[in-house]
Protein backbone atom coordinates (compact mmCIF):
# COMPACT_ATOMS: atom_id res chain seq x y z
CA UNK A 1 0.00 0.00 0.00
CA UNK A 2 1.47 3.22 -1.11
CA UNK A 3 1.00 6.29 0.84
CA UNK A 4 -1.46 7.89 -1.33
CA UNK A 5 -3.18 4.98 -0.88
CA UNK A 6 -3.02 5.07 2.73
CA UNK A 7 -3.75 9.00 2.85
CA UNK A 8 -6.86 8.03 0.86
CA UNK A 9 -8.13 5.21 2.78
CA UNK A 10 -7.68 7.61 5.85
CA UNK A 11 -9.87 10.12 4.36
CA UNK A 12 -11.94 7.81 3.47
CA UNK A 13 -12.23 6.08 6.66
CA UNK A 14 -11.76 9.14 9.11
CA UNK A 15 -14.25 8.56 11.80
CA UNK A 16 -13.57 5.04 12.37
CA UNK A 17 -10.08 5.44 12.45
CA UNK A 18 -10.29 8.74 14.91
CA UNK A 19 -12.58 6.11 16.46
CA UNK A 20 -10.19 3.64 16.68
CA UNK A 21 -7.01 5.77 17.52
CA UNK A 22 -9.21 7.35 20.62
CA UNK A 23 -10.07 3.95 21.83
CA UNK A 24 -6.40 2.91 21.76
CA UNK A 25 -4.74 5.93 23.51
CA UNK A 26 -7.93 5.60 25.93
CA UNK A 27 -6.79 1.96 26.59
CA UNK A 28 -3.68 2.39 27.14
CA UNK A 29 -4.33 5.59 29.73
CA UNK A 30 -7.15 2.85 31.12
CA UNK A 31 -4.15 0.32 31.21
CA UNK A 32 -1.67 2.87 33.31
CA UNK A 33 -4.17 4.35 35.29
CA UNK A 34 -5.44 1.01 36.24
CA UNK A 35 -3.23 1.21 39.62
CA UNK A 36 -3.98 4.22 40.41
CA UNK A 37 -7.72 3.56 41.92
CA UNK A 38 -6.76 1.11 44.11
CA UNK A 39 -3.51 2.67 45.25
CA UNK A 40 -5.98 5.48 45.96
CA UNK A 41 -7.89 3.69 47.94
CA UNK A 42 -5.32 2.03 50.54
CA UNK A 43 -3.68 5.65 50.70
CA UNK A 44 -7.15 6.48 51.81
CA UNK A 45 -7.76 3.48 54.12
CA UNK A 46 -4.27 4.58 55.86
CA UNK A 47 -5.01 8.05 56.02
CA UNK A 48 -8.84 7.23 57.35
CA UNK A 49 -7.46 5.17 60.10
CA UNK A 50 -4.58 7.63 61.10
CA UNK A 51 -6.99 10.24 61.24
CA UNK A 52 -9.70 8.27 63.45
CA UNK A 53 -6.96 7.28 65.50
CA UNK A 54 -5.96 10.88 66.40
CA UNK A 55 -9.06 11.71 66.73
CA UNK A 56 -9.84 9.05 69.02
CA UNK A 57 -6.36 9.94 70.99
CA UNK A 58 -7.87 13.39 71.47
CA UNK A 59 -11.34 11.81 72.69
CA UNK A 60 -9.30 9.20 74.99
CA UNK A 61 -7.47 12.75 76.29
CA UNK A 62 -10.58 14.60 77.45
CA UNK A 63 -9.84 13.96 80.99
CA UNK A 64 -6.39 13.28 81.14
CA UNK A 65 -5.11 16.78 81.57
CA UNK A 66 -7.09 16.58 85.12
CA UNK A 67 -6.31 13.38 85.81
CA UNK A 68 -2.34 14.00 85.29
CA UNK A 69 -3.00 16.87 87.97
CA UNK A 70 -4.46 14.87 90.46
CA UNK A 71 -1.88 11.49 90.19
CA UNK A 72 1.51 14.13 90.08
CA UNK A 73 -0.10 15.78 93.43
CA UNK A 74 -0.76 11.86 94.41
CA UNK A 75 2.55 11.20 94.34
CA UNK A 76 4.14 14.46 95.56
CA UNK A 77 2.89 12.63 98.61
CA UNK A 78 3.89 9.75 98.40
CA UNK A 79 7.47 10.79 97.60
CA UNK A 80 6.57 13.14 101.21
CA UNK A 81 5.91 9.65 102.91
CA UNK A 82 9.28 7.86 101.79
CA UNK A 83 12.04 7.30 104.29
CA UNK A 84 15.51 8.17 102.30
CA UNK A 85 18.03 4.64 102.77
CA UNK A 86 20.92 6.95 103.96
CA UNK A 87 19.19 8.87 106.50
CA UNK A 88 19.76 6.41 109.40
CA UNK A 89 19.12 9.05 112.27
CA UNK A 90 15.67 10.35 110.94
CA UNK A 91 14.88 7.03 110.22
CA UNK A 92 15.79 5.79 113.82
CA UNK A 93 13.76 9.05 115.41
CA UNK A 94 11.13 7.58 113.43
CA UNK A 95 11.02 4.54 115.50
CA UNK A 96 11.55 6.52 118.63
CA UNK A 97 9.04 8.45 117.98
CA UNK A 98 6.76 5.66 117.76
CA UNK A 99 7.99 4.40 120.83
CA UNK A 100 7.51 7.62 122.88
CA UNK A 101 3.89 8.21 121.18
CA UNK A 102 2.89 4.59 121.80
CA UNK A 103 4.44 4.39 125.36
CA UNK A 104 5.85 1.06 124.60
CA UNK A 105 10.02 0.45 124.99
CA UNK A 106 12.32 -0.36 122.03
CA UNK A 107 14.99 -2.40 122.61
CA UNK A 108 17.52 -2.85 119.09
CA UNK A 109 15.84 -1.14 116.16
CA UNK A 110 17.75 -1.89 113.76
CA UNK A 111 17.73 -0.86 109.97
CA UNK A 112 19.40 -3.65 108.03
CA UNK A 113 22.06 -3.05 105.56
CA UNK A 114 20.66 -1.78 102.35
CA UNK A 115 22.43 -2.88 98.91
CA UNK A 116 21.65 -0.95 95.66
CA UNK A 117 19.54 -3.23 93.09
CA UNK A 118 21.61 -5.32 90.58
CA UNK A 119 22.20 -3.53 87.43
CA UNK A 120 19.90 -6.23 84.98
CA UNK A 121 17.73 -6.04 88.28
CA UNK A 122 13.72 -3.93 86.73
CA UNK A 123 14.27 -0.51 86.96
CA UNK A 124 11.63 0.41 89.86
CA UNK A 125 10.88 3.82 91.02
CA UNK A 126 11.17 3.11 94.81
CA UNK A 127 13.27 0.82 96.90
CA UNK A 128 12.93 -1.37 100.59
CA UNK A 129 14.80 -1.21 103.66
CA UNK A 130 14.73 -3.69 105.64
CA UNK A 131 13.96 -3.31 109.56
CA UNK A 132 14.28 -5.22 112.67
CA UNK A 133 12.64 -4.12 116.23
CA UNK A 134 11.65 -5.80 119.22
CA UNK A 135 9.06 -3.86 121.83
CA UNK A 136 7.76 -4.43 124.76
CA UNK A 137 4.30 -2.88 126.84
CA UNK A 138 0.83 -3.44 127.68
CA UNK A 139 -0.84 -5.17 124.46
CA UNK A 140 -2.83 -2.58 123.45
CA UNK A 141 0.54 -0.45 122.85
CA UNK A 142 1.73 -2.49 121.05
CA UNK A 143 -0.88 -2.95 119.30
CA UNK A 144 -1.27 0.71 118.83
CA UNK A 145 2.63 0.91 117.76
CA UNK A 146 1.88 -2.07 115.30
CA UNK A 147 -0.99 0.09 113.40
CA UNK A 148 0.67 2.98 113.59
CA UNK A 149 3.69 0.93 111.97
CA UNK A 150 1.29 -0.43 108.81
CA UNK A 151 -1.25 2.52 108.74
CA UNK A 152 1.62 5.41 109.50
CA UNK A 153 3.66 8.11 107.81
CA UNK A 154 5.45 5.49 105.78
CA UNK A 155 4.95 2.81 103.67
CA UNK A 156 5.18 -0.28 105.53
CA UNK A 157 4.67 -3.92 105.36
CA UNK A 158 5.66 -6.46 107.89
CA UNK A 159 7.15 -9.32 107.24
CA UNK A 160 7.73 -11.84 110.38
CA UNK A 161 6.01 -10.93 113.89
CA UNK A 162 5.91 -12.89 117.51
CA UNK A 163 3.76 -11.91 119.85
CA UNK A 164 4.31 -13.35 123.18
CA UNK A 165 3.65 -12.79 126.87
CA UNK A 166 6.92 -11.28 128.99
CA UNK A 167 5.56 -13.57 131.95
CA UNK A 168 3.43 -16.30 132.42
CA UNK A 169 0.93 -14.09 133.93
CA UNK A 170 -2.87 -12.99 131.85
CA UNK A 171 -2.84 -9.28 131.36
CA UNK A 172 0.99 -8.62 131.68
CA UNK A 173 3.10 -7.01 129.43
CA UNK A 174 3.67 -8.08 125.95
CA UNK A 175 6.78 -8.44 123.84
CA UNK A 176 6.52 -8.25 120.16
CA UNK A 177 9.78 -8.74 117.75
CA UNK A 178 8.78 -7.92 114.36
CA UNK A 179 10.93 -7.29 110.69
CA UNK A 180 9.35 -5.05 108.63
CA UNK A 181 10.34 -3.11 105.06
CA UNK A 182 9.64 0.34 104.79
CA UNK A 183 9.18 2.01 101.14
CA UNK A 184 12.32 4.47 100.42
CA UNK A 185 14.33 6.31 98.09
CA UNK A 186 17.38 6.28 97.61
CA UNK B 1 -38.91 -7.91 -8.81
CA UNK B 2 -36.91 -6.22 -5.90
CA UNK B 3 -33.17 -5.05 -6.65
CA UNK B 4 -30.32 -6.54 -4.47
CA UNK B 5 -28.92 -4.68 -2.00
CA UNK B 6 -25.57 -5.55 -2.52
CA UNK B 7 -23.73 -3.68 -4.93
CA UNK B 8 -22.82 -7.18 -7.59
CA UNK B 9 -19.02 -7.31 -8.30
CA UNK B 10 -17.29 -7.92 -11.46
CA UNK B 11 -15.96 -11.24 -9.86
CA UNK B 12 -19.90 -12.64 -9.22
CA UNK B 13 -21.00 -10.86 -13.05
CA UNK B 14 -18.49 -13.01 -14.65
CA UNK B 15 -19.12 -16.15 -12.36
CA UNK B 16 -22.80 -16.56 -13.07
CA UNK B 17 -23.49 -17.72 -16.86
CA UNK B 18 -25.26 -15.02 -18.35
CA UNK B 19 -28.59 -16.38 -19.59
CA UNK B 20 -28.66 -13.36 -21.93
CA UNK B 21 -26.19 -10.80 -22.72
CA UNK B 22 -25.20 -8.71 -20.06
CA UNK B 23 -25.50 -5.33 -21.81
CA UNK B 24 -25.33 -3.23 -17.80
CA UNK B 25 -21.74 -0.96 -17.33
CA UNK B 26 -21.33 -2.11 -14.16
CA UNK B 27 -19.36 1.64 -13.23
CA UNK B 28 -22.57 3.57 -13.97
CA UNK B 29 -25.64 1.47 -12.33
CA UNK B 30 -26.83 3.65 -9.00
CA UNK B 31 -25.80 2.21 -5.79
CA UNK B 32 -28.69 1.09 -4.32
CA UNK B 33 -27.30 -0.18 -0.54
CA UNK B 34 -29.74 1.63 2.23
CA UNK B 35 -27.16 1.68 4.82
CA UNK B 36 -23.59 1.80 4.26
CA UNK B 37 -21.19 -0.93 5.38
CA UNK B 38 -19.31 2.21 6.68
CA UNK B 39 -22.27 3.08 8.79
CA UNK B 40 -21.84 -0.06 10.53
CA UNK B 41 -17.98 -0.01 10.96
CA UNK B 42 -18.42 3.82 12.08
CA UNK B 43 -20.83 3.11 14.64
CA UNK B 44 -18.93 -0.13 16.52
CA UNK B 45 -15.91 2.03 16.13
CA UNK B 46 -17.82 5.55 18.34
CA UNK B 47 -19.36 2.89 20.22
CA UNK B 48 -16.27 1.14 21.26
CA UNK B 49 -14.83 4.68 22.04
CA UNK B 50 -18.04 6.06 23.64
CA UNK B 51 -17.53 2.81 25.84
CA UNK B 52 -13.93 3.10 26.64
CA UNK B 53 -14.43 7.07 27.40
CA UNK B 54 -17.26 6.33 29.69
CA UNK B 55 -14.73 3.75 31.68
CA UNK B 56 -12.19 6.17 31.72
CA UNK B 57 -14.54 8.94 33.26
CA UNK B 58 -15.94 6.68 35.69
CA UNK B 59 -12.30 5.45 36.93
CA UNK B 60 -11.18 9.54 36.59
CA UNK B 61 -14.48 10.41 38.43
CA UNK B 62 -13.82 7.87 41.22
CA UNK B 63 -10.14 8.45 41.57
CA UNK B 64 -11.40 12.26 41.91
CA UNK B 65 -13.90 11.77 44.83
CA UNK B 66 -11.07 9.63 46.54
CA UNK B 67 -8.34 11.66 46.27
CA UNK B 68 -11.08 14.39 47.44
CA UNK B 69 -11.58 11.89 50.78
CA UNK B 70 -7.89 12.12 50.91
CA UNK B 71 -7.16 15.19 51.06
CA UNK B 72 -10.14 15.83 53.34
CA UNK B 73 -8.55 13.11 55.99
CA UNK B 74 -5.20 14.80 55.78
CA UNK B 75 -6.75 17.94 56.31
CA UNK B 76 -8.23 16.88 59.60
CA UNK B 77 -4.84 14.71 60.18
CA UNK B 78 -2.97 18.02 59.92
CA UNK B 79 -5.29 19.65 62.66
CA UNK B 80 -5.31 17.02 65.16
CA UNK B 81 -1.71 15.68 64.90
CA UNK B 82 -0.20 18.48 67.40
CA UNK B 83 -2.92 17.63 69.83
CA UNK B 84 -2.81 14.20 69.65
CA UNK B 85 0.68 14.50 70.03
CA UNK B 86 0.55 16.64 73.14
CA UNK B 87 -2.06 14.13 74.41
CA UNK B 88 0.28 11.05 73.45
CA UNK B 89 3.09 12.50 75.69
CA UNK B 90 0.74 13.87 78.68
CA UNK B 91 0.26 10.16 78.82
CA UNK B 92 3.33 8.60 78.63
CA UNK B 93 3.76 10.95 81.72
CA UNK B 94 0.77 9.74 82.93
CA UNK B 95 2.07 6.46 83.00
CA UNK B 96 5.37 7.06 84.65
CA UNK B 97 3.66 8.67 87.47
CA UNK B 98 0.90 5.69 87.85
CA UNK B 99 3.69 3.13 87.82
CA UNK B 100 4.72 4.96 90.91
CA UNK B 101 1.51 4.79 92.66
CA UNK B 102 1.11 1.20 91.45
CA UNK B 103 4.59 -0.20 93.01
CA UNK B 104 3.30 1.91 96.04
CA UNK B 105 -0.15 -0.08 95.88
CA UNK B 106 1.74 -3.56 95.14
CA UNK B 107 3.99 -2.72 98.00
CA UNK B 108 1.35 -2.43 100.56
CA UNK B 109 -0.39 -5.08 99.52
CA UNK B 110 1.66 -7.68 99.32
CA UNK B 111 1.53 -8.49 102.71
CA UNK B 112 -2.06 -8.87 104.86
CA UNK B 113 -2.44 -6.13 107.87
CA UNK B 114 -1.08 -7.93 110.91
CA UNK B 115 -2.51 -5.43 113.23
CA UNK B 116 -6.47 -6.20 111.48
CA UNK B 117 -5.78 -9.92 112.08
CA UNK B 118 -5.05 -9.96 115.68
CA UNK B 119 -7.68 -7.58 116.33
CA UNK B 120 -9.79 -10.21 114.29
CA UNK B 121 -8.65 -13.21 116.47
CA UNK B 122 -9.08 -11.07 119.79
CA UNK B 123 -12.63 -10.89 118.18
CA UNK B 124 -13.62 -14.15 117.64
CA UNK B 125 -11.47 -16.31 120.28
CA UNK B 126 -13.60 -17.02 123.23
CA UNK B 127 -12.73 -16.24 126.22
CA UNK B 128 -12.23 -19.75 127.41
CA UNK B 129 -9.09 -19.79 124.89
CA UNK B 130 -6.33 -17.90 126.06
CA UNK B 131 -3.35 -16.92 123.84
CA UNK B 132 -0.04 -17.63 124.61
CA UNK B 133 1.81 -16.47 121.85
CA UNK B 134 1.15 -15.48 117.87
CA UNK B 135 3.92 -15.97 115.44
CA UNK B 136 2.93 -14.62 111.81
CA UNK B 137 5.05 -15.45 108.77
CA UNK B 138 5.82 -14.97 105.24
CA UNK B 139 2.92 -18.12 104.27
CA UNK B 140 0.94 -17.96 107.56
CA UNK B 141 0.66 -17.69 110.95
CA UNK B 142 0.62 -20.29 114.15
CA UNK B 143 -1.61 -19.37 117.04
CA UNK B 144 -0.37 -21.08 120.51
CA UNK B 145 -3.11 -20.55 122.95
CA UNK B 146 -4.06 -22.15 126.62
CA UNK B 147 -7.59 -23.85 126.46
CA UNK B 148 -8.99 -23.01 130.36
CA UNK B 149 -11.21 -25.49 131.85
CA UNK B 150 -10.81 -29.10 132.45
CA UNK B 151 -9.34 -31.22 129.41
CA UNK B 152 -12.14 -33.31 128.58
CA UNK B 153 -13.66 -30.88 126.74
CA UNK B 154 -10.97 -29.11 125.20
CA UNK B 155 -10.98 -31.02 122.09
CA UNK B 156 -14.44 -30.33 120.71
CA UNK B 157 -13.23 -26.50 122.05
CA UNK B 158 -10.00 -26.82 119.66
CA UNK B 159 -11.80 -28.27 117.11
CA UNK B 160 -14.72 -25.70 117.13
CA UNK B 161 -12.10 -22.91 116.92
CA UNK B 162 -10.62 -24.23 113.99
CA UNK B 163 -14.10 -24.58 112.54
CA UNK B 164 -14.60 -20.92 113.88
CA UNK B 165 -11.00 -19.81 111.92
CA UNK B 166 -12.38 -21.34 108.52
CA UNK B 167 -15.34 -20.10 108.29
CA UNK B 168 -14.67 -16.48 109.74
CA UNK B 169 -16.11 -13.59 107.33
CA UNK B 170 -12.72 -11.74 107.53
CA UNK B 171 -9.83 -14.77 108.20
CA UNK B 172 -11.47 -17.42 105.88
CA UNK B 173 -11.11 -15.50 102.83
CA UNK B 174 -7.52 -15.33 103.43
CA UNK B 175 -6.80 -18.45 104.86
CA UNK B 176 -5.95 -21.94 102.47
CA UNK B 177 -5.80 -24.21 105.58
CA UNK B 178 -6.01 -23.92 109.26
CA UNK B 179 -4.32 -26.98 110.71
CA UNK B 180 -4.13 -27.74 114.61
CA UNK B 181 -0.64 -29.37 115.20
CA UNK B 182 -0.57 -29.79 118.81
CA UNK B 183 -2.85 -30.28 121.64
CA UNK B 184 -0.99 -31.42 124.71
CA UNK B 185 -1.97 -30.99 128.57
CA UNK B 186 0.46 -28.58 130.24
CA UNK B 187 2.12 -30.39 133.28
CA UNK B 188 2.28 -27.51 135.13
CA UNK B 189 -1.12 -26.24 134.71
CA UNK B 190 -3.09 -28.81 134.15
CA UNK B 191 -4.50 -27.08 131.14
CA UNK B 192 -4.83 -28.26 127.36
CA UNK B 193 -2.45 -26.34 125.17
CA UNK B 194 -3.11 -25.59 121.58
CA UNK B 195 -1.17 -24.82 118.29
CA UNK B 196 -2.67 -23.92 115.56
CA UNK B 197 -1.18 -23.29 111.96
CA UNK B 198 -3.19 -21.19 109.93
CA UNK B 199 -1.77 -21.06 106.08
CA UNK B 200 -2.59 -17.84 103.71
CA UNK B 201 -3.87 -18.90 100.53
CA UNK B 202 -1.29 -18.90 97.75
CA UNK B 203 -1.53 -15.99 95.33
CA UNK B 204 -1.33 -13.45 97.40
CA UNK B 205 -3.71 -11.99 100.59
CA UNK B 206 -6.28 -9.96 100.64
CA UNK B 207 -6.10 -7.64 103.62
CA UNK B 208 -8.49 -8.09 105.90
Amino acid sequence: MTNEELMLFLKKNIISVSCVVVSILIGITLYYRSDALPDAEKILADKAQEGELLAANIEDSAQLKEQHVAIVASNAAIDDRMIRVNQLAENYQYMYRLESETGTKLTDPRQNAWTPPAKNAVKTNFTIVNFNLTAQGEYAQILDLLRRLEDGEHYCRVNTLNLRAVSVNRGGPVTMAITFDLLAIE
Amino acid sequence: MALPLKKKSDAAAVTVPPWHPNLRIVETLPDTKVVRTAFFVNGAAMLLALVLVLLLGVQEWKLHEVNKQIDDWQRQIDRDTKQSDEAKALYADFQSEEAKVDEVADFVASRPKLSNIILRLGQITPKKIAFDSLDFRDNGFNIRATIKGAPDPATSDASAYLKQLRVDKVLGPMLHEVDLLTLVKNQMSGRMVMEIFCMYKKGGVKKP
